[in-house]
Parts: C-alpha cells; sequence; structure tokens
C-alpha cells in the first residue's frame, strides 16, 4: 500500500483538535458572559477532587456557573489530549518537519491556554482571564491552520494565480481580525475599576475596527470575482464563507448591544421602547457569547483564506512557470504570465 | 518551521508569562471606593478654596471607618448603637467583594457579577458602561430613587428596590433579573442585593451630609464628631423607617383590571357610553392646570410637551453648583472629576405603553401621586385630610385614560 492510501491521522487529529476549540471557546464565552471564572475556586482540582473524578452528579446538576466552568476545564482536557495525538502521529507519520514542530507548538500553545486558565483561578486576577479569553481564539486560528496544512488542498496544490493584492489584503483582514478580537476581550472582561471614558474609546475602537474588518472582507469578496479568478472556487469559497459570517457577525453585534446597553434610540419604535432585558437570559447569553465565538470564526476563516492564497502564491514562486488559468480566463498581460504549462503538485511543502 | 525557530517561539511564550506576572502582580488587584469628587467640586466651587480632591479622599477616609471596604464592609454598630439598623449585613458581605465561589459553593460578590458594569463598585453609577447607556445609571449616593411607594423625601421600601430589579425597566440598559429569580441556586441573589443597594446609597449619603458639614460648617473630619454621627444617625433612620413611610394604594375601580403587571384594561361589564365618558373625564384631568400633565407629556401624551428639564443627579453639580448644564464650556470644568453630559430627563411617550416604573394600574396611580422622585415629574396634589386635590375616583379615571392613551395610538 503507498503512503498515500493510508489513512491519514494527522488530518484526522488536526481537524478534531480544531473542531473541539471552537465549543471551547463557546463554553468559554459562555464562562465569560456568566462571569463564572471563579466558580471554582481551586484549580488544577475541582473543589479538592481530581479534576476528573469531581462526581458528575454534582457539577452536571449543580449551579449552572459551576457546571460551564467545570466543563470548559473538562473540554479544555478533551482538546488537549486530542493536540498530544496530534503531536504523536505527526512525528510518526508526517513528512514535513515544519509541520511536525508546528503540532508541537500548537500543544505548547493549548498547555499556556489551560496555565493562564488556571492562573487566572488561583490567582482571582481578571487580567489574565482577558488574556485567557484572547488567546483562545489564536489557538483556534492556530489549530485551524494545521488543520488547512493537512488539507489534500495545501498538498496537492496546483500553481495558480491569486487576484492582485488579496494576499495582502488577506493579511490586512487577519491582522484586523485579530486587533477586533482583543479589543473585544477588553469590553467583556472589563475590569470593575474601568473608566466610562477607557470604556468608551475601547466601544468607538472596537467599531472603527468592525468598519476595518468589513471593508476587508468586502474588498477580499469583489477581488475573487473579478475576471479571471471568477471561475476559482477554491477562493470563493472561503471568501463567500467570510461575506456570510460578516453578516451573522454583524447582526450579533448590534443583538450584544441591545442585550447590554439596550439601543440609545428605544425611544423611537414601541418594540424597543417595551423591551426589557434578561439579566444572564438565555437569548441575551447566547447572543453575546455567539458575537464572540462568531469573531473567532471570523479569524480562523481569515487564516483559510490565507491559506488558500498564499499556498497559489508559495507554489508559484516556486515553480514560476507552473500554473494554471481558468478556462474562461480572458486576462491581458506578458508572455509569461499567460504561460499555462501544467504544473506539478507541491506536496512536500 | 527549524529549531531555532520553535526555541524563539517558545522564548515568546515563556517572556509573556514573566510579563504577565509582573503586569498582574501576585494576587488580585486591590480595589477601593471611589471618594466622592464630582460633589466635592460641587462644594467647594464657590466660596471655598478647598482642593475637591483632598476633600473627596479625606471624607471617604472617614467613611471607611464607619462602613468598611469593597471587600470588607461593616455596619457602624457601635456609633449607632444596637438597635439601629437599616441593612441586613449578612446579604451585603455576600454582595461585596470578588466575583465567585468560596470553598463552602456559596457564591460571592454578587453586585460585581449583576450590577458593576453599569452602576460602578461604589454604586456612583459610573460604572464602565456609563456613558454607554440612556439614562445613565442611577447613583445611589444621592439615596434618591426614582420608582417607589413612598413619598416624595422618603427613602425606597425594600419592595420597591427589588420590584426594579426584578421587573428591570423597560427601554434602558437596566435588566430584569426575573431569570436569575427564578433559579434556584440564584434564588437569594435580589434580596441580597437590595440590602446592598440600600447599604450603598446609605454610605453614599452618609459620605456626601460628612463633606458638606466639612467644607460648609468647618465640622472636623473626626469619627467621634456629635455633628457627624448626628448626620449618620439621620441618614440611617430614614432608610431604617422606609418601610412604613409606603402609602396605600386603594383598590382600582371595577373597570380597571388589578391584574398586576397587565396593561390590558379590564372592561368588566362597562359599555362603550361608559368608556367613552371616563376617557372624557380622563382627558380633562390630563389637560387641567391641576395636573399640569401637558406641560411635559404633550396635549397627546406622546412626551413632547414644552417644558423639559433636568434631573436632581445633574442639576446637583450643575445649577446648584453655579453652572449652566447648556453651556459644553462650563460643564466640562467639572467632567475631570467624573460628570458625564448633562442630558434632560425625557417625559414618558404614553402612546407606546413602555412605563418605566411599572405598568400596572397601581404602579401608574403611585406615579401620579408621589411623583419620580429626582425627575421632573412631580406628584399630583391628592385630596387627603381637608387638603386640595384630586381625590381617589378622579386619580382612577386619569390612570385610566393614560393607560389607554397606548389603544388609542
Amino acid at each position: 500500500m503507498s503512503s498515500e492510501a493510508k489513512f491519514n491521522f494527522v488530518k484526522l487529529w488536526a481537524w478534531l483538535s480544531a473542531m473541539f476549540i471552537f465549543p471551547l471557546i463557546w463554553v468559554g464565552g459562555l464562562v465569560t458572559t456568566h462571569d463564572a471564572g471563579m466558580a471554582v475556586p481551586d484549580w488544577p482540582g475541582t473543589y479538592g477532587y481530581n479534576l476528573f473524578l469531581y462526581p458528575i452528579s454534582t457539577w452536571l446538576y449543580g449551579p449552572f456557573d459551576l457546571l460551564i466552568e467545570h466543563g470548559h476545564r473538562l473540554l479544555g482536557s478533551w482538546v488537549g489530549l486530542l493536540v498530544i495525538f496530534l503531536c504523536i502521529s505527526a512525528w510518526a507519520t508526517e513528512a514535513r518537519r515544519w509541520y511536525r514542530w508546528a503540532s508541537v507548538g500548537l500543544l505548547a500553545a493549548v498547555i499556556a491556554q489551560g496555565l493562564l486558565g488556571g492562573f487566572r483561578v488561583v490567582l482571582d486576577e481578571r487580567t489574565i482571564a482577558m488574556v485567557h479569553g484572547c488567546g483562545g481564539p489564536l489557538v483556534f486560528a492556530y489549530a485551524s491552520f494545521l488543520a488547512f496544512a493537512s488539507s489534500s488542498d495545501w498538498k496537492h496544490a496546483w500553481p495558480s494565480i491569486a487576484p492582485k493584492g488579496l494576499w495582502r489584503l488577506s493579511w490586512v483582514l487577519l491582522g484586523a481580525s485579530v486587533t477586533q478580537l482583543v479589543l473585544g476581550a477588553q469590553l467583556r472582561h472589563a475590569l470593575p475599576s474601568t473608566t466610562p471614558v477607557g470604556f468608551m474609546s475601547m466601544v468607538h475602537l472596537h467599531l472603527t475596527f468592525a468598519g476595518v474588518v468589513t471593508a476587508a472582507i468586502l474588498g477580499v469578496w469583489f477581488l475573487v470575482r473579478r475576471n479571471p479568478y471568477r471561475t476559482e472556487p477554491r477562493l470563493k469559497v472561503p471568501a463567500n464563507a467570510l461575506a456570510g459570517l460578516l453578516v451573522v457577525q454583524l447582526a450579533l453585534g448590534i443583538g450584544t448591544w441591545m442585550a447590554n446597553y439596550a439601543l440609545p434610540w428605544s425611544e423611537t419604535a414601541p418594540s424597543l421602547a417595551r423591551y426589557v432585558i434578561s439579566a444572564k437570559g438565555y437569548w441575551e447569553s447566547m447572543l453575546v457569547t455567539a458575537h464572540q465565538a462568531t469573531g473567532s470564526l471570523l479569524i480562523a476563516f481569515s487564516t483559510w483564506l490565507i491559506c488558500r492564497v498564499g499556498r497559489r502564491q508559495i507554489s508559484l514562486v516556486q515553480n514560476p512557470n507552473s500554473f494554471t488559468i481558468p478556462q474562461d480566463a480572458s486576462i491581458v498581460g506578458t508572455a509569461r504570465e499567460t504561460q499555462t504549462t501544467v504544473g506539478q503538485p507541491v506536496s512536500a511543502i | 518551521m527549524n529549531r531555532s525557530a520553535v526555541a524563539r517561539l517558545s522564548a515568546a511564550w515563556l517572556s509573556s508569562f514573566v510579563g504577565l506576572s509582573l503586569l498582574v502582580g501576585c494576587g488580585p488587584s486591590k480595589l477601593e471606593y471611589r471618594p466622592n469628587d464630582l460633589h466635592a467640586a460641587s462644594l467647594t466651587r464657590e466660596g471655598s478654596d478647598q482642593d475637591p480632591r483632598a476633600v473627596a479622599k479625606k471624607t471617604s477616609a472617614l467613611i471607611e471607618q464607619w462602613f468598611g471596604t469593597l471587600d470588607e464592609p461593616k455596619w457602624p454598630a457601635e456609633t449607632l448603637g444596637a438597635d439601629l439598623e437599616a441593612v441586613r449585613m449578612d446579604s451585603v458581605s455576600r454582595c461585596a467583594g470578588p466575583v465567585g465561589r468560596g470553598v463552602d459553593k456559596v457564591e460571592r460578590g454578587v453586585f460585581r457579577k449583576h450590577c458593576v458594569s453599569c452602576h460602578g463598585l461604589t454604586g456612583d453609577g459610573l460604572g464602565a458602561a456609563a456613558m454607554l447607556v440612556e439614562p445613565y445609571p442611577r447613583d445611589f449616593r444621592r439615596g434618591t430613587f426614582k420608582f417607589k411607594s413612598t413619598p416624595v423625601g422618603k427613602k425606597p421600601t425594600r419592595q420597591d428596590i427589588h420590584r426594579t430589579l426584578y421587573e428591570g425597566i423597560p427601554g434602558t440598559a437596566m435588566p430584569s433579573f426575573r431569570a436569575i429569580d427564578e433559579s434556584k441556586e440564584f434564588a437569594h441573589d435580589i434580596d441580597d442585593l437590595v440590602e446592598y443597594v440600600r447599604f450603598l446609597a446609605i454610605r453614599g449619603e452618609v459620605e456626601r451630609r460628612v463633606m458638606a458639614a466639612y467644607v460648609r460648617e468647618g465640622v472636623e473630619l473626626d469619627p467621634d464628631s456629635g455633628r457627624l454621627k448626628e448626620l449618620l444617625a439621620q441618614v440611617v433612620q430614614k432608610w431604617a423607617a422606609s418601610e412604613s413611610d409606603a402609602i396605600e394604594i386603594p383598590e382600582p375601580p371595577a373597570y380597571i383590571s388589578s391584574a398586576a403587571g397587565d396593561l390590558a384594561i379590564g372592561i368588566d361589564g362597562i359599555d362603550n357610553g361608559q368608556h367613552v365618558e371616563l376617557m372624557k373625564k380622563g382627558q380633562s384631568l390630563f389637560e387641567s392646570e391641576l395636573t399640569a400633565c401637558v406641560k411635559c407629556h404633550g396635549k397627546t401624551g406622546a412626551g413632547d410637551g414644552a417644558s423639559q428639564d433636568y434631573d436632581e443627579w445633574t442639576k446637583d453639580w450643575t445649577i446648584l453648583a453655579g453652572i449652566d448644564p447648556k453651556q459644553s464650556k462650563d460643564w466640562k470644568e467639572m467632567k475631570p472629576f467624573g460628570a458625564l453630559k448633562p442630558v434632560l430627563a425625557k417625559p414618558r411617550n404614553f402612546h407606546w405603553g413602555a412605563y418605566h416604573g411599572g405598568k400596572s394600574p397601581s404602579e401608574i396611580f403611585k406615579r401620579i401621586v408621589l411623583g419620580i422622585e429626582g425627575t421632573p415629574m412631580p406628584p399630583v396634589a391628592r385630596a387627603q385630610n381637608g387638603n386640595p386635590g384630586l381625590s381617589d375616583e378622579e386619580l382612577w379615571e386619569l390612570v385610566y385614560y393614560v393607560m389607554h392613551l397606548e389603544e388609542r395610538s
């Protein structure tokens, strides 16, 4: 059996890791929404028990804040285990050296996140909670990157042309999304001593970067629709997904504002004037948490786009004479640009 | 990625940890009550050369001796005597301090969990989100509460504060804590928060009065000062008596449904002719000089009357301190002390049926006869004990009319 036909465990663990980090972020978001970070006052144990031996009935049917905090810890442990499996399989089967070390890097990042969460409890320090909250989505993006790098698109990417400016714009989008996440975390984890002026400045920055992210996604969306790239599904799919997420995220952002502060123009419509926010209500909590989780998805999807675009860029750099052009493309360029030699997949990178 | 890159990455993580440890120190950061700089600035603005911040800080230090710290609140029982107690300190202790559960699994820091982002640690209405919400979060330190069942000048009952927490305030950032109240594990949260709000209000009002005595009367900031002890006792006595200050609401007539929280009017056996008659009477009262409702709420009740004014929290540091709240260069002088941009109090638009103080007929009755303390909404004179004013029958007719403005619109 050839190595190509073997089951790809690296891909399995990489995707499972990324897929389980997302719900971990959700539950972590719920912990923040319900201010449940100190619902379990000790760490690494839970009320004196070993984390894994804490009686299930006590936390499953106990107070909600204890349920989500302990659940977050258990889910974090599970993710740690998945990443260990990823490391083992990467070092056992993965040919790419950088990938093997990157998997170790992911494990280090997951451990660091766990330690941050632990320090937040032991020191009862909200600043660490904020750093922990920012770190989660970055680890998610990192895990997503390893998942994308284990995909067939990465391994068998045919050199192609990426739209001019898309590579840079993708990075701008990633940078803006990460900044937006950090700003959002500042708002979510605002310290009790935060001044109204300081908080307002953060809100203004958050809104400004919402504009930057929106503009970047729209830019990406339009770029991949221009000739000759509009028939390139490998670029269109992440661009469309980002545009869809943007719509969802903007709606969730407005919902989050309403669930936290009510609308400043509530006196303009009867339904808004009558709306009473429900403190820790189900829908309010879900809206706010979903806004944060979708922000994480935006970062992961930006990473996905960068992988798709960058992979083609790298292929092109390494095989300058080997790229494909969509069949219906009608581009005008230099002789070299229009050369259509069928290239080789660059699976060794 | 090569080995050296990974080593650099690990070093970066390690540096981050070291940096973080230095940044946050070795334990939870110490939080303190915020001194009432704004009131000190207001008091010292004219006729005093004292530094407002120094005045506020000195006063706050004295108040700490009586009421303790944010994490360890206490009651000035030694000064007041054991009999005079206006709050339940076990509830206050559970609400104070950082959020979390102890090893006994009892939840603590309930105020920080639910209230601090708007009302601030000190209950000064200067929480992080204060500038985002309209109206601004309530500053408890004035000891003034809007929606209550006691007359102007009297303190709200526990039930009044409980009602606001339970129902929330429609169209504003003040949420309803009904969901929390209905869950078994948090069932005591609202009751405990009521006690903590009372505690913060008492503490804040004592702070204001002591500060005023210090600036205006020259009383020394000594916890053994007879004058200061007297001020402390006056404030506490008012709060201790609040339960007995509540007025009794008469039974509504049959044509008004008394179902609490139900805006739908129960027209029990009244025909259209009686309805029209009631509306006519109500409208006549609404437009009369005696009630003067139209001045603020407008002829149609859309909240578009000619009269516009600020609330007492704003006037406290503007008009009373000789500052014109309409002039931004004037009021901005107080911004460094915690002043937020003055905003006019908005009269309610009855067409939408969104009543901040509750939408049941009895709550609307209370708003009419008691007014909304701290706002331009005055109480309507009630004919009682030989005093001229509206009879209870007329008041219910006015309630009926106001409630039907929504239906009519």
